[in-house]
């Protein structure tokens, strides 16, 4: 029962992580209609410069974690202005293939910049190891699972109440009436792609944290879209939960029934959530029958 | 301008081009590329090898995304599989090397049904993923099932006999791959002028309105990965001839997106496009490479340690590149140039 809480524990920590780089994809998805193959990419960027300032300024750690938002909305909104608004009125194909390509680019752009080592990211996050009951977390494995309500509740929030998150909701509802009720739509595409390198980002700092800032921290990206498409693509909050749900199967299956499982069991989840389901749990179907 | 053109029998109707110069062009082209080892170095004919695998398998996904629409990120899982055959086949149950190769098409192309029927509920970005994650199975199987696949420790061909030809001279493995290259060509020209090939173009075009004239998405989305997937095995299984020695590690995602930007670069849908992108992407590095040892020695030696981002880098960038400003690929510029050079003066 141990080893289950444990796993279950585990699986929620990187399940958070998982959750937080689906809410990002969503948000890009449910307002401009394009999965981002780069949101991994965009995320270790974050969590790099992030480092980077960590070592160079001593910043405590709130005040690198604002810095951090200040530059991950940057790197959204450049990227969003150089690769992708050029894009506009091509095929959404097209539009994802630049973000594959956008993808490798950034991955390489960055060993080539900060060099192909892992490097531990201390930041201070207070408290050793925390017991509750049977389980016993890092603190900054709680840190996670923290971070993922609040987004979750902060994502949920902002599309509910203010200005720009119901505009960007009108805007992926109905483009051309949202433009008609004077909604800025070539601006909403900018603050998605902020949005999401900031939410992207913060998870990368987590998991940068948590384990190094490593090469290969953009591989987290492509776990999370299993998380995305259980929860469906078009719904923020869905693809969070599908994140803890993703986490949660991935260290079971580790722990119970063979080695590596943990990496793959998420890619096995989607496959089959596409055979049955494919608009995913909270998603909303599309009425197209061929 | 070309004028006067009839075409008044069937042979002609039917024939692949009934242009006499054209054949003559390609007559040339093959003798050209057949005395090629004759003139060039090991290295030479050993890149040349890899640009005619590389072609086949580009050839292949062409079938699937250009032709049929169907996006495909797991070409790495399928060449995995090809290669994997061919060179166990070989290496622990003494198959000979010619049907190992057939085994890999046939492995592979059995494997796209797995992946075909979710695709047959599946679009775009949704069939992206599944097939990507599709190859990340694959991969991981290859490395955990250690009984079969040697897992970690790869896998080793010794000797290759392949109809008389010995596969470990660069020069009979060209000869070989060459002729596989050609017969591709000639196969998938054939396919897409078929009712089958029709049919895949309508469901890229509009499957509603395909399936509306009477065209079975089940049968034709399947055929489109199975015939894909049969090319991509054979690519697959050349590549453990070019190796000899074969290992999980090279099948990973860079690999399906180069393949992925092989067809975009070349022109998504044209055969001709697919052999183009294939040259160009498997040269690119190759290029590269060149042009930095053209640079101080300082810098070589910098960019030299990262010459696998590079890599990744120009992959990117040549994605990004011909996606904004030439939609139509490589062999859409060539389009344009011989409709300005058969038009002219009148060209615009």
């Amino acid at each position: 029962m141990d080893l289950f809480l444990n796993l279950v524990a585990s699986g929620l920590v990187i399940g958070s992580i998982y959750g937080i780089i689906a809410i990002a994809f969503a948000i890009i998805f449910k307002t401009t209609g394009v999965l981002n193959f780069a949101q991994g990419e965009v995320m270790m960027l974050v969590a790099y410069v992030s480092w980077s300032l960590g070592t160079e300024l001593t910043l405590p750690f709130w005040a690198l974690i604002i810095v951090s938002i200040g530059v991950a909305a940057l790197i959204g909104v450049i990227i969003e202005r150089l690769f992708i608004r050029p894009m506009i009125g091509q095929p959404v194909f097209a539009i994802v293939m630049v973000t594959i390509g956008l993808a490798v680019m950034l991955r390489s752009l960055i060993v080539i910049l900060w060099g192909s080592d892992a490097e531990p990211f201390d930041a201070a996050i207070e408290g050793g190891l925390i017991e509750i009951g049977p389980v016993v977390l890092f603190s900054e494995q709680l840190f996670a699972i923290i971070l993922f309500f609040f987004l979750s509740t902060a994502v949920f929030l902002f599309f509910r109440f203010t200005r720009i998150g119901i505009a960007m909701r009108a805007t992926a509802m109905d483009e051309t009436a949202a433009l008609l009720m004077g909604v800025d739509v070539r601006r909403i595409s900018a603050f998605a792609w902020a949005i999401a390198a900031i939410v992207s980002g913060l998870a990368g700092i987590t998991f940068a944290i948590m384990f190094s800032r490593a090469p290969d921290l953009w591989f987290q990206g492509l776990r999370a879209f299993p998380a995305t498409i259980l929860g469906g693509l078009d719904s923020p909050l869905g693809s969070g939960f599908g994140g803890l749900i993703i986490g949660v199967i991935g260290d079971l299956s580790e722990g119970y029934i063979g080695q590596g499982l943990k990496e793959i069991s998420g890619f096995v989840v989607i496959i089959i959530v596409l055979m049955v389901r494919p608009y995913g749990l909270f998603g909303e179907k599309e009425l197209e029958r061929v | 301008m070309r004028t006067h053109h009839f075409v008044e029998t069937y042979e002609k109707h039917i024939s692949l081009s009934d242009n006499a110069i054209t054949w003559l062009w390609i007559g040339s082209l093959i003798v050209a590329l057949a005395a090629f080892p004759f003139i060039a170095s090991n290295y030479l004919i050993a890149l040349a090898t890899t640009v005619g695998i590389a072609a086949i398998g580009a050839i292949g996904l062409n079938i699937l995304t250009g032709v049929t629409g169907l996006i495909s990120l797991g070409q790495a899982g399928f060449l995995a599989a090809g290669c994997y055959t061919t060179a166990l086949l070989i290496a622990d149950y003494g198959w000979p090397p010619e049907l190992a190769l057939l085994a890999a098409g046939v492995v592979s192309a059995a494997l796209s049904l797995v992946v075909g029927i979710p695709s047959l509920r599946l679009k775009g970005l949704y069939l992206a993923i599944t097939t990507m994650a599709f190859s990340f199975i694959i991969t991981h199987f290859l490395l955990y099932a250690e009984g079969v696949t040697h897992g970690p420790y790869g896998v080793r061909i010794k000797d290759l006999d392949f109809f008389g030809l010995d596969l470990t001279s660069p020069t009979q493995l060209y000869s070989l791959v060459l002729a596989v290259t050609i017969i591709a060509t000639v196969a998938a020209l054939n396919i897409l002028r078929t009712r089958v090939g029709r049919a895949f173009t309508a469901i890229r075009d509009h499957d509603i309105a395909a399936r509306v004239m009477g065209i079975s998405l089940t049968k034709y989305k399947l055929s489109a990965f199975v015939i894909s997937s049969f090319f991509v095995g054979i690519a697959g299984g050349l590549m453990a001839f070019q190796f000899r020695f074969i290992n999980v590690d090279i099948f990973n995602l860079l690999l399906s997106v180069e393949a992925l930007a092989m067809v975009i670069v070349g022109g998504l849908g044209s055969v001709a496009g697919a052999i183009l992108g294939a040259v160009f992407i498997v040269l690119l590095p190759e290029a590269t490479r060149e042009a930095i040892d053209l640079l101080p020695t300082g810098v070589t030696t910098m960019l030299s340690t990262y010459i696998y981002e590079i890599r990744g880098l120009l992959t990117g960038l040549t994605i990004i590149i011909m996606l904004r400003i030439e939609p139509h690929g490589l062999i859409g510029l060539w389009r344009d140039v011989k409709r300005y050079w058969t038009h002219w003066p009148l060209s615009v």
